[in-house]
């Protein structure tokens, strides 16, 4: 849910290394474990409540991505089917991955931890579907073994709230008029949207933490919302005769008896008052085909400091999405495009001010921007025979405006160099992850292939390649890194029961 | 903000608490409750893939509307016993019928066979449909293959245990036809009635001649 490259400090996390030998001992048990299960016992919570296949709600049985069944068995609630009597289901994936260049680094064993090495990368354990007629709930706890990176090179894991949405649903059926309306109690903007062009569902294979994949295809630009995931909000929607689809929310800072949608998460994001979120879509179906076409929006006002009001971040997110579905067995086919834009105004102190870093002959740069702004088009055509081979593509390109605020890297004024170890500078620069153009622009492409053997794992393969990082082609942290040493091979394999 | 912080907090456990209630058999999608009633199921959960008057938007899913009560009532209670084993049953309608009551599925079944179906946009090539017609009407006595109508009637409309071919997706006509000639995933001597028959029906019939006779049903006028 939160950008899993972020990594943070929690207290009395408990330590976990998982050995590649273990993580790949780990790995076949849990296949056969699955593969001994057998197809009518081994399903997870929704497909144990409505006792149909994954493909039922799935496109091709490639989860998450809904089919026009599955969004309708989201808007009704979860309500769908028969309640459970263990209302369960545990996620995990095992994972291994390598970026192209870890030479060009100081450290690479802290710029590429666990590179080439196969670890299980999370676990996740939902808890919900139907509760009664009208309310159903999807709730995701997740464990990160990865979590927290200590001195000494050894991990600690932690558990913490996920994805969240308790809903109450009703479905008014009248003549040839069809129309569902609902409510959602959730902890992150979209999470309760229907189409998988929304901010919440479009990157959803799990990104493990430890830096080596810091550049993986989860990791590129994918639309978002600036407020991040582990706020609390209420939604209202409908959806009117499985063609026209609003809803209206608004998102606060989890506290008090909804603070339970952000445990284990630290720290939580503090928003201003009551945040506006908006949706609207079109949807068609004719044949073997869906369109949707939709917009959606939110605006945020953000403490970096929950005890400072004049340290408000304010962002304008606003995206146009598109989404078509091919799906007559054995075909499912999926075609996805989002145009999505960011307004970010910064505090009032920390605009128009100057920066540490100089030019090349000592020159002072141009102040903070007062605020910047980003577009990001993202693209990804997936297929997937008989619902257990598949592949996408996907491209993303992100611009925005220079600032340099956003640099990390940087001529320092003592010593006029791009240094991250002379004691001799004031202005130290951060070579692999920095960005020495004030720029946010990364454009590239990411090519998948998978495999599911049976329809509760997935094999994958993803290919993620860059030909702009940080807003440069080379060179972009001012320590000679390129943005294709960046390219990383993720392989994994996701097990859901 | 403090003030903000508790609306948002009450208002959101408030509505919930309200709206939540337990049973709703008007408007429930329950499959394992007797007391919704077939009716109901046929709005709440049927209509998500077959359409709300029995029409199915997408060719993966049968047009149900004025299919026989007596096919509709057999396939039910196939699909409830586990005898209907061909993919599109077993994926999609074991689950949804596990629990369904002989109540229900007549119930299922009434509201179905009274729906009136939809004209449909025809799908295949007129060369194709009058192949099909061929088949449907004549046979293939080459093949010692009868003719569809003798069973399924002259307009395709379905006779009580056989069912109505009329405005069905071809798609779905050609894979069903293939489970026959393949399987015996409908044909095994549990199900109900057995499809024996059309398994020897199909048994000779070639890729081109399910395509086509497929194609004619789908064209075929619905009223």
């Amino acid at each position: 849910m939160d950008h899993p490259t972020e990594l943070t400090d929690i207290p009395g996390g408990r330590r976990r290394m998982i050995r590649p030998r273990g993580a790949w001992i780990m790995a076949l048990t849990l296949a056969l474990l699955a593969l001994a299960a057998g197809p009518a016992r081994a399903v997870p919570l929704f497909n144990r409540q409505t006792g149909q296949n994954c493909v039922a709600c799935h496109a091709g049985g490639q989860f998450p991505e809904l089919t026009p069944y599955g969004r309708l068995f989201k808007l009704t609630g979860y309500t769908l089917g028969q309640r459970t009597a263990v209302p369960l289901s545990a996620m995990a994936v095992v994972s291994a991955a390598t970026v192209a260049n870890t030479s060009k680094s100081l450290s690479p064993g802290s710029d590429f931890q666990k590179d080439r090495d196969l670890i299980l990368a999370t676990a996740s354990l939902f808890v919900g579907g139907k509760i009664t007629d009208n309310v159903g709930a999807f709730v995701q706890i997740t464990y990160d073994p990865y979590a927290v990176s200590n001195a000494d090179g050894s991990f600690s894991g932690h558990t913490n709230a996920d994805n969240m949405d308790i809903r109450w649903a009703d479905r008014f059926i009248s003549g040839e008029r069809d129309l569902i309306v609902g409510l959602s109690l959730n902890n992150n903007p979209s999470v309760s949207d229907p189409w998988n062009t929304a901010p919440a569902w479009m990157q959803y294979v799990p990104v493990p933490s430890p830096t080596s994949y810091q550049f993986i295809d989860g990791t590129t630009p994918y639309p978002g919302y600036a407020s991040g995931g582990n706020i609390a909000g209420l939604t209202a929607y409908g959806f009117l005769n499985r063609t026209w689809y609003g809803e209206v929310g608004a998102y606060g800072t989890a506290r008090g008896p909804l603070s339970f949608v952000t445990r284990g998460v630290a720290p939580r994001t503090t928003l201003r008052g009551l945040n506006p979120y908006w949706r609207l879509a079109w949807n068609h179906e004719w044949g073997a085909h869906s369109l949707m076409l939709g917009t959606g929006g939110m605006l945020a006002r953000i403490y970096q400091d929950p005890g400072d009001p004049t340290t408000i971040d304010r962002y304008r997110d606003w995206n146009l999405d598109a989404q078509y579905q091919y799906l007559l067995d054995p075909h499912a086919l999926t075609a996805q495009l989002v145009y999505a834009g960011r307004r970010h105004s910064y505090p009032a102190a920390q605009s128009g001010q100057p920066v540490g870093f100089v030019d090349p002959a000592g020159n002072a740069l141009a102040n903070t921007n007062a605020a910047d702004s980003t577009r990001l088009l993202r693209a990804k055509l997936s297929y997937v025979y008989q619902a257990r081979y598949g592949g996408s593509f996907s491209l993303f390109s992100l611009t925005g405006t220079t600032n340099t605020a956003n640099q990390s890297s940087g001529f320092d004024p003592a010593t006029l160099t791009i240094t991250a170890t002379d004691p001799n500078a004031t202005q130290l620069s951060l070579p692999v992850n920095g960005n020495l153009s004030g720029n946010p622009g990364t454009r590239g492409w990411t090519l998948e292939a998978f495999w599911m053997p049976v329809q509760y794992i997935r094999i994958g393969a993803q290919y993620t390649g860059y030909s702009r990082y940080n807003g440069a082609a080379s060179n972009y942290d001012g320590f000679g890194r390129n943005a294709k040493d960046n390219n990383s091979l993720f392989l994994y394999m996701w097990v859901a029961y | 903000m403090t003030c903000t912080r508790l609306t948002i907090s009450r208002a959101s456990w408030a509505v919930l608490a309200l709206v939540a209630g337990c049973a709703n058999p008007e408007r429930s999608r329950d499959v394992a409750n007797p007391a919704v009633s077939g009716a109901v199921l046929a709005q709440q959960v049927c209509s998500m893939c077959h359409g709300l008057g029995g029409t199915a938007v997408s060719p993966n899913f049968p047009n149900l509307a004025a299919q026989t009560d007596v096919y509709l009532v057999s396939q039910l209670k196939n699909f409830r016993a586990r005898q209907r084993r061909d993919p599109a049953g077993f994926e999609y309608m074991w689950g949804l019928s596990h629990a369904l009551t002989d109540a229900q599925i007549d119930g299922l079944a009434a509201y179905f066979s009274r729906s009136t179906p939809q004209r449909q946009r025809v799908e295949g090539k007129a060369e194709r449909i009058a192949a099909g017609q061929h088949i449907f009407e004549q046979g293939l006595p080459a093949k010692s293959i009868p003719a569809c109508a003798g069973c399924h009637g002259d307009k395709g409309q379905g006779n009580g245990m056989f069912p109505r071919l009329a405005g069905q997706h071809g798609d779905y006509l050609v894979k069903q036809l293939t489970v026959f000639q393949r399987t015996d995933e409908r044909s095994d001597a549990q199900t109900i009635p057995t499809g024996a028959v059309m398994k020897t029906v199909a048994h000779q019939l070639g890729r081109e001649d399910i395509a086509n006779v497929a194609a004619y049903a789908q064209a075929m006028p619905n009223r």
